[in-house]
């Protein structure tokens, strides 16, 4: 992509700009409660559901297992770093080896599950990823020196973070994060490990004949994606302060593909629009009569209305709106970049 | 835009079937647990003769508490109060006996009002401290899962920005929330009826209050009665797989273990479960009895289990927590029990004192006719959840008041809070250094009384503190799986329990 091309301002470029100043000065937009809760809500749940759609559109990989690893890093942290008030090993251990031991761990065990899955496709990847998500969930609900039903309570987060130091913090360190994460994972995607991801994705015999070791490429492609998950991990459990069995059971693990599908399963960018509605519709579900206790119906209409209405998700409909009237056909975005951009899951 | 095609869009569609399954599942249940029970007539509050069975115990009887005038305060700037109540799991049929306390203490002491006599979770209308109203901002619905409570607590009070919560239900609910108010020392937490052992004494947040008894608390009496009534020397316990009846079955091993019993087997199936076949054939027969705190909708599912696998029960083999003897449930546990002694939670609903008669007449009864489970509203006045509600949020008004309402600066109302005193139905209710709750419990036993399984209230033993005789401490392990151990050792209120006199006992 030439720089003539890339400076060029498009209506995608002119939206991401707007939305990220408008992230930089939410707290003067936005109440507290929107800031501190919601939109760092979103911004965590973003990079876990980003997780996922790079293996789905660079990787063409469906995972489930996303939201083990995140719980995965989650617990690893909460084990390391509470001392002696709840449930688990109580290490006591300070903030920072905490986050750096958890992501180890993390990342260790997106290796494992990666090489466990990498050599599947379709279904059983999808199938084998579920299955990985059902047995840490249990894990963690079976094994009491770890964790146990309640789960674990009581995490610290750095004092420079918590809500007490200022409110607003934790939310511009999640923010940033986000950034850093959307930045690398397009980046990445431009490598040449991303374009052989991609090749692979798209034919791996044929990648596989061209002398590339595929199920290595995958299983890497996994392992980083596991990665990213994992940080949301750490920001969801200081966010939280609290992580649960629950917190990776099978609803949270929907929930995550849910809102990869409502952003959009092919555009990073859909991670964190996805997450958006789910977290605003989440929240304000419960205070509307007749819904309340209907969420999970609600959000699955939604759900529906939007892969009918565009299999793409808002990502879709936005890049619809953006292309003008014109229905989109298989591989224009492709041809009218010019670029490395990524193709649909496929 | 392009539309999904090439090898993977099979996994695609799969991701979206299986998503659409999943999400029309999780919307069907979400509402389908709450109908544990029928109608149910509990032994409480019955109008038999009194039948003076054995000597007046020399307990504290404090007197009827009589009800405020309504009000609906002055200009005062409103205590925005939030109810973190239950409506989904295992003790989601529970609800309502939650909400009822809870308003019943507010129109009895605060001068509100029900908005419907027939449905507690409706809120009510009016109340105040002093010049202050009291506004409900929300009622929180826990699924017995620490994860949902963390999120419907900060819903309603960071959100919907409540002063003050009571609640929740659930053990380890209540762990979850103590740890978040320890985040949140401008805000103040009464308890519901959860009773995990640690969420006081080990977090002791100093902004989290629990006027109710914790599960070790509640069984307080049982090993005793199991070694030396029943001559148990050995037994073996099933509970649920969380902090709560970890902590309910540490108040039997640790009191039995003290008398001179053995535990030889623990066996803990995972809270939800609903097939319990693997479990009931893990339980040993070789052993003189059996205490089961499998509690709210798995207990049932259990005992049938355990039939199937072991036989017939034994009533005199087995000993059970409180969910043997909360109104709206254990009637439906039929004669396979009769006979069996059970822990309370600090409830005694056919305790013959004014104060306890009244409670369930004039006070649950006066304010609400009828609501599920139980139906009757008077009979589930002694269930653990409408009782721990009832006395929290009564706590939490006492201690308002001792500020005239004024909680700009929360502080002052919880330094006021820990020294609340009630005067309540089963007996005065104090706190310790840690915030819970010091009171008299009372053991019980199951019965048939007219074709039907009541609970007779048998002894009483005053001053239970939640060290259990100094049994259990911040440092000593919480309760779990493998803790506490079995040891002989002595417990101030071994062989000491006090008869009671009740109403309505053959």
């Amino acid at each position: 992509m030439s720089w003539t091309r890339r400076s060029r301002l498009t209506p995608d470029r002119v939206a991401g700009t707007v939305l990220v100043l408008l992230a930089l000065f939410a707290p003067l937009i936005f109440s507290e409660y929107w800031v501190a809760t919601l939109l760092t809500q979103m911004l965590f749940l973003g990079i876990v559901a980003a997780s996922l759609i790079f293996l789905s559109a660079y990787g063409g990989m469906v995972s489930l297992a996303q939201t083990a690893i995140y719980g995965v890093a989650g617990f690893a942290l909460g084990n390391l770093t509470t001392n002696g008030n709840t449930k688990g090993l109580n290490l006591g251990w300070a903030e920072f080896p905490g986050i750096v031991v958890a992501l180890g761990v993390a990342l260790i065990v997106a290796l494992v599950f990666g090489a466990l899955s990498s050599r599947s496709y379709g279904i059983y990847f999808l199938m084998i990823t579920l299955v990985l998500s059902v047995i840490a969930n249990l894990f963690f609900g079976q094994v009491t020196s770890v964790s146990g039903f309640g789960g674990i309570s009581g995490i610290p987060i750095p004092e420079f973070l918590s809500r007490t130091a200022h409110p607003d913090r934790l939310y511009f360190a999640t923010l940033a994060v986000a950034l850093i994460v959307y930045v690398a994972l397009r980046y990445v995607a431009r490598t040449p490990f991303g374009l052989t991801l991609q090749g692979i994705r798209d034919d791996p015999v044929r990648m596989s004949s061209l002398g590339y070791n595929v199920t290595l490429h995958r299983m890497l492609a996994f392992t980083f994606a596991g990665f990213i998950a994992a940080i949301g991990g750490i920001l969801f459990v200081w966010w939280n302060a609290q992580i649960a069995p629950s917190t990776i059971g099978l609803s949270a693990t929907i929930d995550v593909l849910v809102i990869a599908v409502i952003g959009g399963l092919y555009r990073l960018e859909g991670a964190w629009l996805g997450a958006l509605v789910f977290v605003v519709i989440n929240n304000y579900a419960p205070d509307i009569g007749f819904i309340s206790e209907r969420f999970h119906t609600l959000i699955g209409v939604i759900f529906l209305v939007i892969v009918l209405v565009s299999p793409n998700g808002l990502i879709g409909l936005w890049e619809r709106v953006t292309a003008g009237r014109r229905r989109a056909i298989p591989g224009d975005i492709t041809q009218e970049r010019g670029s490395a951009e990524p193709t649909p899951v496929g | 835009m392009h539309a999904v095609r090439g090898p993977g869009r099979g996994v695609f569609w799969l991701a979206l079937f299986i998503a659409v399954i999943a999400l029309v599942a999780a919307g069907c249940g979400s509402s389908g647990d709450n109908n544990t029970s029928t109608s149910g007539n509990a032994s409480t509050a019955a109008k038999s003769p009194t039948t003076a069975a054995t000597p007046a115990a020399p307990l504290d009887t404090p007197d009827p508490q009589p009800a405020v005038a309504p009000r609906s305060g002055g200009s005062g700037t409103p205590i925005k109060l939030a109810i973190m109540s239950e409506c989904k799991g295992a003790f989601g049929a529970f609800d309502n006996q939650n909400m009822a306390g809870a308003v019943s203490a507010l129109s009895q002491f605060a001068g509100a009002k029900p908005k419907d006599p027939n449905n507690p979770r409706a809120g009510f209308t009016g109340g105040a401290i002093g010049d202050h109203p009291i506004k409900l901002v929300g009622v929180g619905c826990g699924d017995d899962s620490s994860d949902t409570a963390i999120k419907e607590v900060r819903r309603l009070m960071e959100q919907l920005d409540a002063d003050v919560m009571v609640g929740p239900l659930s053990g380890d609910e209540s762990i979850a929330v103590a740890n978040y108010a320890k985040d949140h020392p401008d805000k103040t937490f009464v308890d519901g009826s959860a009773g995990a052992q640690d969420t006081t004494l080990k977090v002791q947040a100093p902004n989290f209050f629990r006027f109710n008894g914790d599960g070790a608390q509640w069984n307080a009496g049982l090993g005793d009665i199991a070694y030396n009534k029943l001559g148990w020397k050995t037994a073996a316990v099933v509970a649920d797989d969380y902090s709560f009846a970890w902590t309910s079955a540490a108040g039997f091993i640790a009191e039995f273990c003290a008398a001179g019993g053995q535990v030889t087997k623990r066996v803990f199936p995972p809270l939800n479960t609903t097939d319990y076949s693997s479990y009931a054939q893990q339980m040993p027969t070789d052993v003189d009895g059996t205490f089961v705190a499998v509690g709210g909708a798995g207990l049932i599912p259990f005992l049938k289990a355990y039939e199937q696998a072991k036989g017939p029960i034994d009533a005199k083999k087995f000993m059970g927590n409180l969910f043997w003897g909360t109104p709206g449930q254990f009637e439906q546990l039929g004669p396979r029990v009769a006979g069996a002694y059970i822990g309370g939670a600090g409830t005694a609903g056919d305790l013959d004192t004014p104060a306890a008669q009244d409670y369930a007449t004039n006070i649950i009864g006066k304010w609400f006719k009828s609501f599920k489970p139980g139906g009757d509203a008077a009979s589930q006045a002694p269930s653990t959840f409408t009782y721990g509600y009832y006395l929290n949020t009564w706590g939490l008004i006492k201690g308002l008041e001792e500020v005239k309402g004024d909680i700009s600066d929360q502080s002052k109302l919880q330094a006021a809070l820990a020294k609340v005193e009630l005067p309540a139905p089963y007996g005065t209710v104090k706190l310790d250094a840690n915030r819970q709750a010091i009171f008299t419990v009372y053991d019980q036993q199951l019965y048939m009384n007219n074709g039907k399984l009541a609970v007779k209230t048998v002894s009483a033993i005053p001053n239970v503190d939640q060290t259990f005789g100094g049994t259990f401490s911040a440092t000593t392990p919480a309760p779990g799986r493998n803790s506490p151990g079995c040891e002989k050792r002595d417990l101030p209120w071994l062989g000491k329990s006090t008869p009671v006199k009740v109403v309505g006992a053959s």
